[in-house]
């Protein structure tokens, strides 16, 4: 990746990552919740064919995966990986202000520490390669 | 079993699967030879865990359900580790720990 000034087009790549993943488990849970309450696997399956919600879930997955592409074109895994779990805080707002669910504050702590979990995780080369290690 | 315990089994069992999808992937790229083997092995796990996530949405909200699906980065290190024989730094590792530490305070209140 180049040094220097972030390009525009990535920053909007990285936010519409986000805005994507938080979508996606937003309107997914959304239709969950939607289902009918039944131990019948047939029963489900038609179900989850008859509600558009779902169609909505399979489009943000394939939106996410393509938008996803596109921004690793523009930068290595490791700077846009961290990036991308600012969702994890995006979705637990999104679900009390729009879900109306609870969240403790031993919860959001648990958040703000897989947060910085991801970010260390992420803090790596491309490849062993790249980093001048041996393969083992 | 209670639902929330149901719930949390089934985010942890769908995660174990994507860190083998995650790795079944990264196979495909390096035994060519078998290269569609492992794509078709890793996209059926990978839907394998779409369902068990949706089963698992019905019995957790999704803000304490989606916050342990984290723990993909856990098992995609282990078994990058494991069975690619990547190297894994120590900050990586320390990664490991701080996520695991988070899901089980956001488990802990679930």
């Amino acid at each position: 990746m180049k040094t220097g000034a972030v390009p525009v087009r990535l920053v909007i790549g990285l936010a519409v990552a986000v805005a994507l993943d938080t979508a996606l488990q937003l309107v997914w849970k959304t239709g969950v919740a939607d289902l009918p309450e039944t131990s019948s696997l047939v029963e489900l399956v038609g179900a989850v064919a008859r509600n558009p919600i779902f169609l909505l879930v399979v489009a943000f997955m394939a939106a996410q995966l393509v938008n996803w592409l596109k921004v690793l074109d523009h930068a290595d895994l490791s700077y846009a990986k961290p990036f991308t779990s600012l969702s994890y805080v995006t979705v637990c707002v999104l679900s009390v202000l729009l879900l109306g669910e609870h969240i403790a504050p031993l919860q959001i702590v648990g958040i703000v520490v897989v947060v910085a979990g991801v970010w260390c995780v992420s803090q790596t080369g491309r490849t062993a390669l790249d980093r001048g290690a041996k393969p083992e | 079993m209670s639902p929330t315990a149901l719930g949390v089994l089934l985010v942890v069992v769908s995660t174990i699967i994507e860190g083998f999808g995650q790795t079944f992937l990264k196979k495909s790229a390096l035994d060519i030879a078998r290269r569609h083997h492992w794509i078709l092995l890793g996209v059926a796990v990978l839907i394998v865990e779409v369902l068990l996530y949706s089963g698992a949405l019905r019995f957790l909200a999704v803000s304490t359900a989606f916050p342990i699906t984290s723990l993909s980065f856990v098992m995609v290190t282990v078994l990058s580790r494991w069975l690619l024989g990547e190297r894994v730094t120590p900050l990586r590792w320390a990664g490991v720990g701080l996520i695991l530490v988070g899901t089980s305070l956001i488990v802990a209140q679930a």
